[in-house]
C-alpha cells in the first residue's frame, strides 16, 4: 500500500512511512501531517504518532516533526509544483490527486467580499488514502434490487465519515453497469450508469478518465457540482442509474426528485449516523416528505468491524451484512 | 616567408576574437528578449490555460531556439519526475548550468532566478503580477544590453583587426 502514497511524497517523509510495518500500512486510513508537529497516522480506527525511525509512538516529544522544507515540497508535490492550477481546489479546502486520494489542507484563508477565495500559509495536510475494494456492495446488492422490474430501488447510503460510502456506491455502480447481480454476470443485462463526481472521489478519474473501475457502462461527469451535474446526465448522457456523493444541499434534493421524475433510478450518499439523523436536515426533509428513497443502507464501523445494514422505505430492516468480504481490506 | 604567414595568423586570430566579442554583443539583447516572450507565453499559460508549471515549460521549450530551448526542457523534465527540490531550487541549478551557454550577462540573470523562487507558489492573480515584474527588469535588461550592442559591437570588430595589425607591427 505505500506505493499508492509514495508519490505524492518528499523522500523524507516517505522512507519515514515506508519503515512502517506491512500490517499498519495495510489498515492505513490517514496521514495527517502538519507543519512542527508530530507526524501521525490513522489505521484501523486508531492513530498513532511517527517517530523519525518510523516506529510508533503515543508520545509526542518523540514523534518526527515535518518542518516548514517538508510542507513546502510535500505542497509542491502535490499541486504538481503549480498551486495556481487549485485555486478551486483551494477554495474548497481539498485536492484529489492520482490514485483518488483526498488530501485534505489547512492553512489561512484569504477572504474575497466575505466568501473563502482562497487558502495560503498552508501548513496541515490530511492525505486520506483512498481504496478501491471490490466486491464491497455484493453481500448487499440483492436486496437493493427491485426484481419486478429488475432494476434497483432509489437507494440511500447513510454512514458517519470513513465508513466506506463512497467505496460502496463505487462498487454498486460497478456492478450494475456490469449487470453482475443476483446470479452472477449475465450478459446484456448491464445498466447505463452515470456518476456525477464531484469530489473525484468515486472514480478518481486523472484527465477525465476514470482509475478505478467503475463498469463499462458507467459515464462519469469529474468534477461536476452534483446538482448542474445531475441535470446535465438527464439532458444528454441518458442515464438509467444515476449515482451521486454527500448529497446535503437543497438543490441536490430538487435535481433528485428531479431525475426520479425523468425516470431514473439514483444511489446517493449523504453524512449520518443513523436514517434520524439524515431526515433532520432541513434541505434533506423534502426527500423524506415524499418518501422517494426505498432502500437506506446504513453504514458503521471502521477498520475491520465494519456494518452493512439495509432498511426499507417503511424503515424496516431487511437485511444486516458484517461479513469478512466487507471488512476484509 | 614563413614572417608573413605568421602575421596572417597573428591578424586572422585576433580579427575572429573581435568578431565572437562583437557577435556576443549583438546576441545578448536577442536572448534577452527570447527570454521575454518566453515570460509572456509563461503568463499566458498560467493566467488563462492554468497549465501545470511542468507542461508549461515543456510547450516553451519546444518553441524557443537554442541554446534556451535546452534549458526549459531540463527544467520541465526535472520537476516532472524530482521528488524533493521545490520549484526554486531546480530552477536555480538549472539555469546555473545553462547559463554559460549564453551571451546573456548577471543582471538579467539574477531577475530570473528570482522569478523561479516565485514561480508555482501563490495563486494566479499573484503569479501573474511576479511574471509582469520579472518582465520589466528584463526589459530593462534588454535596453542596456542594446546600448552596449550600438556602442561596442562595431568597435570590437574594429578593434580585432587593428590589434592584430599593431602585434604585427610591433614584432615584425
Amino acid at each position: 500500500m505505500p506505493a499508492a502514497i509514495d508519490h505524492l511524497l518528499p523522500d523524507r517523509l516517505s522512507r519515514i512511512v515506508s519503515l512502517l510495518d506491512r500490517s499498519t500500512l495495510d489498515m492505513l486510513e490517514e496521514l495527517r501531517i502538519r507543519e512542527n508537529r508530530p507526524l501521525e497516522v490513522i489505521f484501523g480506527g486508531k492513530y498513532s504518532f511517527l517517530s523519525a525511525a518510523g516506529g510508533l509512538t503515543l508520545s509526542a516529544e518523540q514523534a518526527y516533526k515535518p518542518d516548514r522544507d517538508d510542507c513546502l515540497k510535500l505542497l509542491d508535490l502535490i499541486t504538481n509544483h503549480s498551486l495556481y492550477s487549485f485555486e478551486e481546489e483551494l477554495r474548497r479546502g481539498y485536492i484529489t490527486v492520482r490514485g483518488g486520494h483526498r488530501v485534505g489542507i489547512a492553512g489561512r484563508a484569504v477572504l474575497d467580499r466575505g466568501q473563502v477565495k482562497l487558502l495560503r500559509d498552508i501548513s496541515g495536510f490530511n492525505i486520506r488514502l483512498a481504496r478501491e475494494v471490490r466486491g464491497a456492495a455484493e453481500g448487499i446488492i440483492r436486496t437493493l434490487i427491485d426484481p419486478a422490474e429488475g432494476m434497483i430501488h432509489h437507494t440511500l447510503v447513510v454512514s458517519p465519515p470513513q465508513c466506506g460510502k463512497t467505496t460502496l456506491i463505487r462498487d454498486i455502480a460497478r456492478i450494475l453497469s456490469e449487470g453482475a447481480w443476483g446470479a452472477g454476470r449475465q450478459p446484456g443485462r448491464g445498466v447505463k450508469v452515470g456518476i456525477v463526481d464531484e469530489r473525484s472521489e468515486i472514480a478518481a478519474s486523472v484527465a477525465g478518465v476514470p482509475t478505478f473501475d467503475v463498469g463499462s457502462r458507467t459515464d462519469v461527469l469529474d468534477a461536476c457540482p452534483k446538482a448542474e451535474g445531475m441535470m446535465m446526465m438527464i439532458r444528454s448522457l441518458s442515464p438509467q442509474v444515476i449515482i451521486v456523493d454527500e448529497i446535503g444541499r437543497k438543490q441536490d434534493a430538487e435535481a433528485i426528485q428531479e431525475a426520479m421524475h425523468a425516470g431514473i433510478r439514483v444511489v446517493a450518499t449523504a453524512h449520518g449516523r443513523d436514517i434520524a439523523d439524515v431526515q433532520r436536515r432541513p434541505d434533506l426533509a423534502p426527500l423524506f416528505a415524499a418518501s422517494v428513497f426505498s432502500r437506506y443502507v446504513v453504514l458503521s464501523g471502521t477498520g475491520r468491524s465494519r456494518r452493512q445494514q439495509v432498511y426499507d422505505g417503511e424503515l424496516r430492516l431487511i437485511r444486516l451484512a458484517a461479513d469478512k468480504a466487507v471488512a476484509g481490506r | 616567408m614563413i614572417k608573413l604567414i605568421g602575421a596572417l595568423m597573428v591578424i586572422g586570430a585576433s580579427t575572429m576574437y573581435g568578431f565572437y566579442r562583437a557577435r556576443s554583443y549583438a546576441e545578448r539583447p536577442r536572448q534577452i528578449r527570447q527570454l521575454i516572450h518566453a515570460v509572456n507565453r509563461l503568463a499566458t499559460e498560467i493566467g488563462y490555460g492554468s497549465t501545470p508549471l511542468p507542461e508549461a515549460l515543456g510547450k516553451l521549450s519546444r518553441q524557443m531556439h537554442k541554446p534556451l530551448d535546452r534549458m526549459f526542457q531540463e527544467a520541465a523534465l526535472r520537476l516532472g519526475r524530482e521528488r524533493n527540490a521545490t520549484v526554486r531550487q531546480v530552477w536555480r541549478e538549472t539555469v546555473d548550468r545553462y547559463w554559460g551557454l549564453t551571451a546573456m550577462k548577471s543582471p538579467e540573470k539574477e531577475a530570473f532566478i528570482e522569478l523561479g523562487s516565485t514561480l508555482g507558489v501563490s495563486d494566479r492573480d499573484n503569479q501573474l503580477r511576479f511574471l509582469e515584474l520579472a518582465k520589466t527588469q528584463l526589459q530593462h535588461e534588454e535596453a542596456a544590453a542594446r546600448e552596449e550592442q550600438v556602442r561596442f559591437e562595431k568597435l570590437s570588430r574594429t578593434l580585432g583587426v587593428l590589434g592584430g595589425a599593431l602585434i604585427v607591427i610591433l614584432i615584425y
